[in-house]
């Protein structure tokens, strides 16, 4: 049922995943600039249970890595995703205290995004991947913790709207 | 009540992550399928990222107008791609002269001038959040751009074409942290090897470490086997300072590459390098300073108007 239900969230993700290609990245904005689908996943996996969230990252995990500027091997993204949204879903199943309070699901998405992007950064030196200057990464990795403080609890709404929708109005916020 | 997961929910984390961990081993392995995945999702998303261009310039040119004050981006646009044209043409002309002049000196030696490039503008720029540094632009195959070709702004190097599709290309920017290129300081001809470091600077490792190098050097990509990826000659920075450690094992520098890599708007892929190697014709001049007027005031006192002369001098008193 909820296998079935997590398919139609499917629209949601691409139309995300197009504004993160065609708008957000054309902004430019300092310091890095935000990973919309990253942010949405989180906040969407921090509304489910469980599996849906582990679901969740894999389907926005594999998006980001059909993108053309992600520089790991496709799966990288899709392993820290599937992880990062599993724990997330994790920490806030069951207990109203995080999933009833917009705050701390802020809060939980903003450690998630800096988390995630320190797995991916570490998986990838493990595949050999180059990652710079430790001062360049942490700009970025601060850019996104402060982006993703901004740009979550704008977005909040809409995510746990659309999330209602389509898995019932317990998850609405 | 917390979650305390059951079989099929186990089963299901366990089956995801063996299928990511099996699309990067396929990747690494280089199954074709994988690589057609992303070369058909750009193609697909280079039209979008278009329209998104054309979308967002508004904004971003607002918020460029707001830190600019006053300067129109649309003023700045054009002057900055008029400026990159002009620069453009005189680094064809350089190259031509330094040809020329090998043609003087070695008179079984012709050649043609130039690199035969093709410009593009900048429709994309990587997100810096996955730790690369790209920009996609709105010319591919069709404009017969292929990987592995140079890339040059006004200034000098840019980067490296990553992968090409038919209506656009990926361009891997030199302050890629995964970028390498061979390079040599102009004039005393030594080289090394440049890294991307994620931001405007590289590091610069000398091969040799007996040999000197200065703050100030330009330096300049050596070229490659056909001119791919890189042709020879390219300007790519400049050296800001030197790390000479005693007992180091390789002596090693910062580079502030020309190119402002946050700046880009038109760029241009080199198809076809030129027949010869420039050299250090491409070494952008050094600054000169200007003479400054000094005004020598010689006061007599009682007379009625001091007399003053003036001169041009290099000093000023």
């Amino acid at each position: 049922m909820s296998l079935r239900r997590f398919f139609f969230s499917f629209p949601i993700f691409f139309t995300v995943f197009l504004l993160q290609e065609a708008f957000v990245t054309q902004m430019r904005l300092p310091a890095g600039g935000i990973n919309l689908l990253l942010v949405v996943a989180l906040i969407w996996a921090a509304l489910s249970t469980p599996e849906i969230g582990a679901l969740t990252g894999f389907g926005a995990g594999l998006m980001m890595d059909v993108s053309q500027t992600s520089p790991g091997p496709m799966g990288h993204w899709t392993l820290v995703l599937i992880v990062a949204c599993y724990a997330i879903a994790f920490l806030g199943y069951g207990d109203d205290n995080i999933r009833g309070n917009p705050i701390n699901i802020v809060f939980l998405t903003t450690i998630g995004v800096v988390a995630a992007q320190t797995v991916f950064l570490i998986l990838g030196m493990m595949l050999g991947q180059e990652i710079g200057s430790v001062k360049q990464v942490l700009l970025v990795l601060a850019g996104s913790a402060f982006w993703t403080a901004i740009i979550s609890p704008l977005i909040l709404k809409v995510v746990s709207y659309f999330h209602a929708i389509i898995f019932g109005e317990r998850s609405h916020i | 009540m917390r979650y305390g997961g059951d079989n099929r929910g186990r089963l299901l984390i366990i089956v995801l992550l063996v299928t990511s961990l099996f699309l990067i081993t396929l990747d690494l392995r280089g199954v074709q399928v994988i690589d057609g995945l992303r070369t058909g999702t750009q193609t697909a998303l280079t039209p979008v990222q278009k329209i998104g261009s054309w979308v967002v310039s508004p904004f971003r040119n607002f918020i460029s107008d707001v830190t600019h004050l006053g300067r129109t981006q649309n003023q700045m646009e054009k002057l900055r791609a008029e400026n990159d044209k002009l620069r453009l043409a005189l680094q064809n002309r350089e190259t031509a002269d330094a040809q020329l002049k090998q043609l003087k000196g070695v008179l079984n030696l012709a050649g043609t001038a130039g690199y035969k490039v093709v410009n593009a503008k900048v429709i994309s720029q990587g997100s810096s959040t996955s730790f690369t540094q790209t920009i996609t632009i709105d010319a591919g195959t069709t404009s017969g751009i292929h990987t592995n070709m140079t890339v040059l702004s006004g200034y000098g190097l840019v980067g490296v074409v990553k992968y090409a599709y038919a209506n656009s290309a990926l361009v891997q920017l030199a302050s890629d942290p995964a970028f390498k290129i061979g390079a040599r300081i102009a004039g005393t001809q030594q080289i090394g090897i440049l890294s991307g470091q994620g931001t405007r600077k590289g590091v610069l490792q000398l091969l040799d470490n007996t040999t000197q190098v200065r703050k100030g050097d330009a330096l300049l990509a050596r070229g490659s086997q056909n001119g791919r990826p890189f042709v020879p000659g390219v300007p790519i920075g400049e050296v800001t300072s030197v790390d000479n450690s005693p007992g180091a094992v390789t002596q090693t520098a910062d580079v502030k590459f020309y190119s402002n890599f946050s700046t880009l708007g038109i760029v241009a892929v080199v198809v076809s390098g030129s027949s010869a190697d420039p050299r250090d014709a491409l070494v952008p001049p050094k600054p000169r300073p200007t003479p400054l007027p000094t005004v020598t005031i010689y006061a007599t006192p009682g007379a009625v108007e001091p007399s003053s002369t003036s001169t041009p001098s290099p000093k000023t008193k």
